[in-house]
């Protein structure tokens, strides 16, 4: 009895404010064990460096839009953020100018996110949509088709093998420590979850809720901007966008990930968990020969399923 | 704290209130619902900011502007209502705002946790500091709370009701701690219903009344009668209209056997055409949640309702029940006419005949009522420059009369009205308690709940006092006073303190 309880809440999350992350976990191996059996090459290790290549710029912008999710608010500017850093990188100016550059881009897009949300108090997926929209025809401006050159150091960054570890993987383990840091072991990171749990309050606590909330902004954005960076290094060209899927990719595997979309509750395991699983979920589908349209019809339905199957919709439940 | 005043909108909530706190010394706050003692609070909390008067610490003038200001200049505030956030654990609560953190390694969670078991354990609590606060009762949660208020190590600390959740083993280990706090020259603010708990804690005691002063006064000059006296004592003026003579015997609406949780005693309540019924008592007690439990907008446990001879079995669902009893001819006028009754951006026309509409089919055709709703504005006297108006633009006392006029119009013959003149002007409130009276004339029947005493005698024929979400008492309304209804309900609270204490010591 007291085992089965135990299992309960470690599947649904019921317990922990890092929400309901052991079911995608869990469905991530079913799909692991799945396309082990039905493709040999799955195993390989060059699918695998393949895999987590693919995986990076997900995993990356995930991280900073769990950060948005966990206070309450959305951020649909990443994907433009992403393609605006690859379009800067491939302008062709010295790689010291270039990779700060887009850096300090993505802090003032995030900036300027964060402001019309605490200060103009702009509902967040105006606000975000607004300076998407803003970004996405910068970046169609400085460069309307796809070309130019990346810095070296960028590609050497994303491709290169320092000690035989592919690079890919140190990102991911880079993004997830990072994320770690902040969200889970900050105090930054406990105003996160409660200004997501009740701004009021959180207020009357002496917590700064516009500073917080302006902050977890810019910090999405400049994970987006890494995010750019390691595709940018990938596809060796800038690309305005290249980041189109990216805002609704990462919303999506926030959700997968039992991150509660009201605030408050969440974590990186979760966040991790769903962009993994959705990039295996594409990666098996093509060993599979899926058409790309059923693809997407099966990425909404698991969406779909998922969050309904999470227990508490609220937060305190 | 010195010549404070506070307003909201016309409503003077505070009038140049002087209160002084000295170290060592449990100061009792007390007054009647809406007497401004939450106000004052919130104004030492630096949650909301006085509109004049200055507040000194040591001599020196301090500003408040925010709960951090507050914070820092060594006030910390206990609040009435639950401030926790259910989301973080127990520890984190205890510290947010005041992280311990470590160079190298960010969030010093240990360190909290250590101190927040340390802190619980000098509370007798035991709990696990790194449980989620959602998984805790509303006793374990007021600890913490309490814990949180009191580690804070403020020179001042105020209690809000601290004991509202509490039983009585629980109180004894909070009046052991203020009392510690006592010796450790803490000044307190201490706000309770519980008479006996102010005689025992307090050393001066603050009645407040209207948002004015009455007096302050040590406790060894006080006697639970004196006290009283002082919260009300207040003359019913001419300001209501005369009952009527007749007496019904046509029940409208009969509550039997409801049980507001599954542990709560059955109440039964029973309103005839004809009269005006009103729920009294010390504010909080379930007054709310018994009107509301009728149009199922607060989930009863259990428990029978009949309305003009049709029996409903409650609870009533929240999704249709609003709609279901406005077919039984029950409209019910929400507390919160903002948000909860009126739509603000649109027209007087729109808000009044909303409920006529939506007695029509789906998609039948919007229906006309101008003539209706004209008729029903110059019946009211509801002074607007035209129909179209929005009703967001008419005065407090206007708006009021709108969001009665909807079901007056609607043709309901039972009315729930919460706060029938919250914000509402004098002359105002003389027409609504006319319009009310009316009403009841020509068969209605209406239950009225209200934070002001005063206006629930001088409004209704008959009382139910409620405390503690039981009917303690039913009295006439022509030959009762304030000091009755508080009397009645502070009387039933100590009878059950009694209890409790008895059987803790049987335990």
């Amino acid at each position: 009895m007291l085992r089965d309880n135990t299992l309960r809440m470690l599947l649904t999350g019921q317990n922990s404010r890092h929400g309901m992350w052991l079911l995608p976990l869990l469905m991530t191996a079913l799909v692991v064990i799945w396309i082990a059996i039905r493709q040999p090459t799955f195993l390989t290790s060059q699918n695998f460096q393949n895999l987590i290549a693919q995986a990076v710029p997900l995993v990356v912008v995930s991280l900073g839009q769990l950060i948005v999710v966990l206070i309450g608010g959305l951020d649909l500017s990443v994907g433009a953020v992403m393609s605006l850093t690859t379009v800067i990188l491939a302008s062709g100016a010295p790689s010291y100018v270039v990779i700060p550059g887009v850096f300090f881009a993505a802090a003032l897009i995030g900036w300027a996110n964060g402001m019309a949300i605490a200060r103009l108090n702009v509902h967040p997926i105006i606000a975000t949509l607004s300076t998407a929209s803003v970004v996405q025809g910068i970046a169609l401006l400085v460069r309307p088709v796809a070309g130019g050159e990346i810095p070296s150091v960028v590609t050497q960054l994303v491709s290169g093998q320092p000690l035989g570890i592919p690079m890919a993987v140190v990102w991911v383990a880079v993004a997830a420590a990072l994320g770690w840091k902040i969200i889970h072991s900050s105090r930054f990171g406990l105003h996160l979850f409660s200004v997501g749990g009740g701004a009021e309050v959180a207020r009357s606590y002496g917590i700064q809720v516009e500073r917080t909330i302006v902050t977890a902004y810019m910090l999405s954005a400049i994970f987006a901007a890494a995010a750019g960076v390691f595709i940018a290094g990938r596809v060796v060209s800038g690309d305005p966008n290249i980041g189109a899927l990216f805002s609704i990719e990462s919303i999506t595997s926030v959700a997968l990930g039992g991150v509660q979309l009201a605030g408050g509750i969440g974590g990186v395991a979760g966040a991790l968990t769903g962009s993994v699983f959705l990039a295996l979920l594409a990666n098996c589908m093509n060993l599979e020969n899926v058409s790309a349209f059923i693809q997407t019809a099966i990425k909404g339905l698991i969406l779909l399923a998922v969050v309904a199957l999470q227990p508490r919709k609220n937060i305190g439940l | 704290m010195s010549g404070v005043s506070k307003a909201y909108g016309s409503t003077v909530a505070l009038d140049d209130v002087s209160l002084d706190l000295l170290p060592g010394q449990v100061h009792g706050l007390m007054g009647e619902n809406g007497a401004g003692k939450s106000t004052l609070m919130k104004i030492l909390a630096g949650v909301v900011h006085p509109d004049s008067g200055e507040i000194c610490k040591c001599a020196q003038p301090i500003r408040l502007n925010t709960p951090r200001q507050a914070l820092e200049s060594g006030i910390s505030t206990v609040f009435q209502e639950l401030s926790l956030l259910p989301n973080l654990s127990v520890a984190e609560n205890m510290f947010l705002g005041k992280e311990p953190t470590s160079l190298l390694r960010g969030l010093n969670r240990r360190q909290m946790e250590a101190l927040t078991a340390k802190a619980l354990a000098e509370l007798d609590i035991k709990l696990d500091p790194t449980t989620l606060v959602s998984r805790l009762n509303v006793a374990q949660q007021q600890f913490v709370e309490i814990a949180r208020g009191i580690s804070a190590n403020a020179d001042v600390v105020i209690l809000d009701e601290p004991t509202a959740a509490l039983n009585a083993a629980d109180v004894g280990v909070l009046k052991r701690h203020i009392q510690r706090l006592k010796e450790d020259g803490k000044a307190i603010v201490y706000i309770s219903h519980r008479m006996e708990e102010i005689f025992e804690i307090c050393d001066v005691v603050t009645v407040l009344k209207d948002g004015r002063k009455v007096d302050s006064k040590p406790i060894t000059e006080l006697t639970p009668t004196s006290l009283i006296a002082m919260m009300v004592g207040r003359d019913l003026g001419d300001l209501f209209p005369a009952r009527a003579t007749g007496k019904s015997v046509k029940p409208a609406l009969k509550l039997e056997n409801l049980r507001l949780a599954p542990t709560s005693d059955p109440i039964n309540i029973e309103i005839n055409a004809g009269e005006i019924v009103a729920l009294a008592g010390l504010e909080g007690q379930g007054q709310r949640d018994i009107v509301r439990s009728i149009v199922g907008n607060h989930s009863a446990h259990s428990g029978h309702l009949t309305i003009n001879g049709q029996k409903l079995a409650m609870p009533i669902s929240e999704v249709s029940g609003v709609r279901k009893l406005q077919g039984l001819g029950v409209g019910f006028v929400p507390e919160d006419r903002k948000h909860e009754g009126l739509f603000l951006g649109m027209s007087i026309e729109h808000n009044l005949a909303i409920a006529m509409q939506s007695a029509r089919l789906t998609f039948a055709r919007k229906g006309n009522f101008y003539t209706k709703v004209a008729d029903m504005v110059s019946r009211m006297a509801i002074k607007s420059g035209s129909l179209t108006q929005d009703v967001g633009a008419l005065s407090g006392g206007n708006q009021q009369k709108v969001l009665l006029g909807r079901y007056l119009l609607l043709g309901s013959s039972i009315l729930l009205i919460e706060e029938p003149t919250r914000g509402v002007d004098v002359g105002a409130k003389l027409e609504i308690y006319r319009l009310l009276r009316e009403f009841v004339q020509q068969g209605g029947a209406v239950l009225v709940l209200s934070r002001e005493t005063i206006e629930l005698i001088g409004l209704s024929d008959r009382m139910y006092v409620i405390h503690d979400q039981r009917v303690v008492r039913e009295m006439r309304s022509v030959d009762a006073t304030e000091h009755d209804i508080v009397d009645a309900a502070l009387n039933a609270s100590r009878n059950i303190e009694h209890k409790d204490k008895e059987l803790s010591h049987a335990a």
